[in-house]
This record gives structure tokens, sequence and C-alpha cells, in this order.
């Protein structure tokens, strides 16, 4: 096929439909074939997650409420979600669409936007691109690609478009592509599509159809932003992301423990750590995000973008403390990720710090000691639960190599 | 170099600080140990029980002795009312 090159550029959306369960699912593949769906969390509303295409057969829709999902299909298996594992394989995603050149903004876990205009010319047009970025997507997570002269009639093409298929929307298709689709595929809340439905309108064209001020007296800011989207939307560009940091300290606790005191102690040792790493050195930690593996085999994660960039270890475990509170189950190991950090910057250093020598000297004879005996040779206690009855679980050996 | 923060070398373990030691303990009738790895016991200072974690499957029960051997040496020792054995432990 002979591609020419674009002359407007071309938003791709990039889709995977049910990311985060098919991550899921990858520890237990055979469930694929089987009615399963993930699991809501804990504390929140039961409503599923998305489902497998057996479940889906059997009556079971995401979104659906736990008890009335299980009523439809008895056999319908809950997974546990896996977000730790989603965030690693969609990580990967990313990634190596960024090894092929593309400049990427992910959206969510499974939708990611990028431009094609830079790259058309080394893959010999718009659809060898949107190919090769299917191929960089792995063919195990049946993705999908849209394109289009605006992001959301790329995510439409997206939403449409089977798996393994680059739908490319031209610019003058737009608004006859987008008139048939549901309304679902707008941000809204479920309020206010009840409201549009009981208005009779069902579809994006029919939204498209309406007098943009009216939609706005009726529907607020939101209703207007909807209605913009169902025209084609605004002509954003696509920022390419900064790659993440890669700096990350890990802690397995030598039981499974539960108590959010001695979990506390963990992270702030954890922190400390990390930010010790040399790759920190100099740069002020922007984003940060707590990972636990649990006793029940799943994972948990939280991130957390601080005010203001920060490399205080007590600022940093005081913003992540409070996310102890929401973890589920014991954890079996706890791991801080420095996910975005600040260019270096330089810093005004004291002329005379006190103890300065005292604590160069050390660093330097610890240095020699694992120079010559190896790295997890020198370590720090921490106390983990002081008030504990017996001895061996009040502190832990940790590990330090910096 | 720098652990690759992916890599399984970034995991670190950590260890339990104060870990139970096997020891060699001769007990009277009543259970108070005469005998510590072979050194006789001079005094018995202080004697207490732990029992905890008994909603586990891995419950404590331990009966807790700290001792003076003949030789000086202060120390403290236990028996495990759970899996058995005598242990001697520091910061008890």
């Amino acid at each position: 096929m002979c591609s020419c090159r674009t002359r407007v550029p071309v938003i791709a959306c990039l889709s995977i439909p049910g990311f985060e369960l098919k991550a899921a699912l990858r520890r237990s593949p055979a469930l694929a074939l089987h009615p399963a769906a993930l699991a809501p969390e804990p504390g929140v509303e039961p409503l599923l997650g998305p489902v497998t295409a057996a479940a889906e057969a059997a009556g079971v829709r995401p979104g659906m409420r736990l008890g009335e999902a299980l009523a439809t299909c008895p056999r319908l298996v809950l997974v546990d979600p896996d977000p730790a594992a989603a965030e690693r394989a969609w990580e990967e995603i990313v990634r190596s669409l960024e090894d092929a050149g593309f400049a990427v903004e992910p959206a969510a876990l499974g939708v990611a936007y990028f431009e094609t205009r830079g790259v058309e010319r080394l893959y010999g047009g718009l659809e060898p691109a949107l190919r090769r970025a299917l191929a960089a997507a792995g063919g195990a997570w049946d993705a999908r690609i849209g394109a289009a002269a605006r992001r959301f009639a790329a995510l439409a093409a997206a939403s449409v478009a089977k798996p393994g298929q680059a739908l490319v929307v031209r610019d003058e298709e737009m608004g006859r592509f987008l008139a048939p689709l549901p309304l679902s595929l707008l941000p809204l809340e479920r309020q206010r599509y009840e409201e549009l439905e009981a208005l009779g309108v069902r579809k994006l064209g029919q939204l498209a159809g309406l007098p943009g001020g009216a939609v706005a007296e009726r529907l607020g800011p939101d209703g207007r932003r909807a209605w913009s989207l169902a025209r084609g939307g605004a002509a954003a560009r696509v920022r390419g992301r900064r790659p993440p940091a890669e700096v990350a300290e890990s802690l397995e606790l030598p039981e499974a423990v539960g108590n959010e005191l001695t979990l506390r102690r963990a992270l702030g040792a954890l922190v400390e750590t990390v930010l010790a790493h040399p790759e920190r050195r100099d740069r002020f930690v922007r984003k940060v995000a707590l990972v636990a593996r649990l006793v029940g085999g799943g994972s948990w994660r939280r991130s957390l973008t601080l005010r203001e960039p920060s490399a205080d270890a007590d600022r940093i475990r005081i913003a992540l403390a409070p996310k102890l509170a929401e973890l589920p189950e014991p954890v079996l190991e706890l791991r801080v990720e420095l996910v975005e950090l600040t260019e270096p910057a330089g810093r005004q250093l004291e002329l005379l710090a006190a103890g300065a020598e005292d604590r160069s000297r050390l660093r330097e004879g610890l240095r020699q000691v694992r120079a010559s005996t190896g790295s997890g040779s020198v370590c720090t206690v921490v106390e983990v639960a002081p008030w504990s009855r017996i001895p061996e679980t009040r502190a832990l050996f940790v590990p330090r190599d910096d | 170099m720098v652990a690759h923060s992916r890599d399984a070398r970034a995991v670190r373990s950590a260890g339990r600080l104060n870990e139970p030691r096997p020891a060699r303990v001769e007990a009277n009738f009543d259970g108070t140990p005469w005998q510590v790895n072979h050194q006789p016991v001079a005094v018995l200072r202080e004697e207490w029980r732990v029992l905890d974690r008994w909603w586990t499957e891995e419950p404590v029960v331990r009966r807790y002795f700290e001792v003076v051997l003949e030789s000086g040496e202060n120390t403290v020792v236990f028996h495990d009312g759970a899996g058995g054995g005598w242990f001697t432990q520091r910061g008890a």
C-alpha cells in the first residue's frame, strides 16, 4: 500500500479495552476463556470492572452490580485487581511505542495518544506507522488504534476498531463517523446520560445537532464540553510525556505485616533509602508511588504528586503515610518509586556543615567495608514494632548501599 | 553501579534483629534451667512468660528465664512451649 504523508497532524489513539483485567489475568491465563470479571476494589461501590468475552456472552456487563452479576452468571469468577502489574505492563507498552519513535501521551491505563507526523517518513506513511505502533504494543493485548485530526474522534475510532485494526477517520468524514456512535463515549456522569436519554438524545450526532448555547444552559459546563466533543472536540496537540524516573527501592518483609505503625516505620526506612540513591542526587521528587505486594497474591499501588517538588524524607513520608490506611490486606513487600524527578538543580551548601567531617569519614569507612565484603554487608537497624513482646519482631536489619 | 529499579537486585531483604538461637539447656523438674550450654546456672534472676499470636496458626508460647551463669555471664533463655526446645535470645 502506498501512503502519502499527511498534511495536518494526525492524532492516533491506541486503546486496549479491559486492560486492567487483561493484566490481572496474566497470572492465570486460563481464566481468559471463562466468565470472569475484575473484582471491585474493597471499600467502594461493588460494581464490576472489565469482563471477559465469555462473561459478556453470559449477560454480564462492565459496571454491573456484583450481586446482579453473580445472579446472572453464577459461574462468574472474580479476579482480584493487580494494579502494580497493570502499571508495569502499561509502562512496557508505552516504552515500546517510544522506542518505535512515537512521542506518547498516556491518558489512562490502556489508552494513549500520539502523533504520527514525525515518524511517517520513517515508516513510509500513516498506515505503516500505525501498523508499527500496533506491533510495538504486542499481539497479546488485542490493541487497536483510531486515528483522526481530533483527539476525541481518534478515541471514538479506537473504540469501534477491531483488535489489531488501525481505523483512520479522514477530516471530511468525521461528522458522519461520529454521528451514529453512542453517548457513552463521552466523559459524562451517569446522571447526565440519563438526563440526555430522557430528552431523547442517544447518539453523538443528535447531541452535536443541538444548539451549543441551549446545551450549556440545560447541562452546564460538562454538557457544553460533551457537545463540543460530539462535534469532534478541540484541535489540541498531543504532548509526549517525559519518561518516568527509574529510582525505586523495595523491602521484603520477613512475614506479612498488617500493622499500620509497623508499615509506617518500614515506609520511613524505604523513603530514606530511595532518596539516597545516586540517580536522585540533586533532583527533587515531583511524583512518588507506593506499591505493595499483598499476602493474598495481588498488589496495591497509590501514586501521589507532591504540591511542591521535594527531597525532604520527612515530607515525602508524611505525604505517603496516610495511603497505608487504604491497604486492603497484610503486606509481604513494600516498594517506593520515584516516578517523576525535577531536573538537576544547584543547591546552596553550608560553608562549614556541623559534623560534616565525621560523617564523611564514617561514609568513607562504610564504603570501604562494602568494597571488601560486598553489597548488603552494611545494614541499618530499623525499629518496626518496639512495643512487641516478641523480641525478634521489634527491629529489622535493612541493607544500605548509599 | 546503580541497580536498575526493575531489576530483582533492587529488592533488598530485611533481616530480623535478635533472632532466637538454639541452646543446650538442662532443666529441673519444675522447668527452671540449671545448666546453659554446659555452664551451670549460678543465679536465676527473673522469670516471665510470653503468650502472643494465639489467634494465628503459629502461636508464641514462651517461658523466659534471665540467669547468671557461674562464669559471670548474664543471659536470657526461653523454653518454646509451642514448638519445643530451648533458645537463647538477646534484647529480651
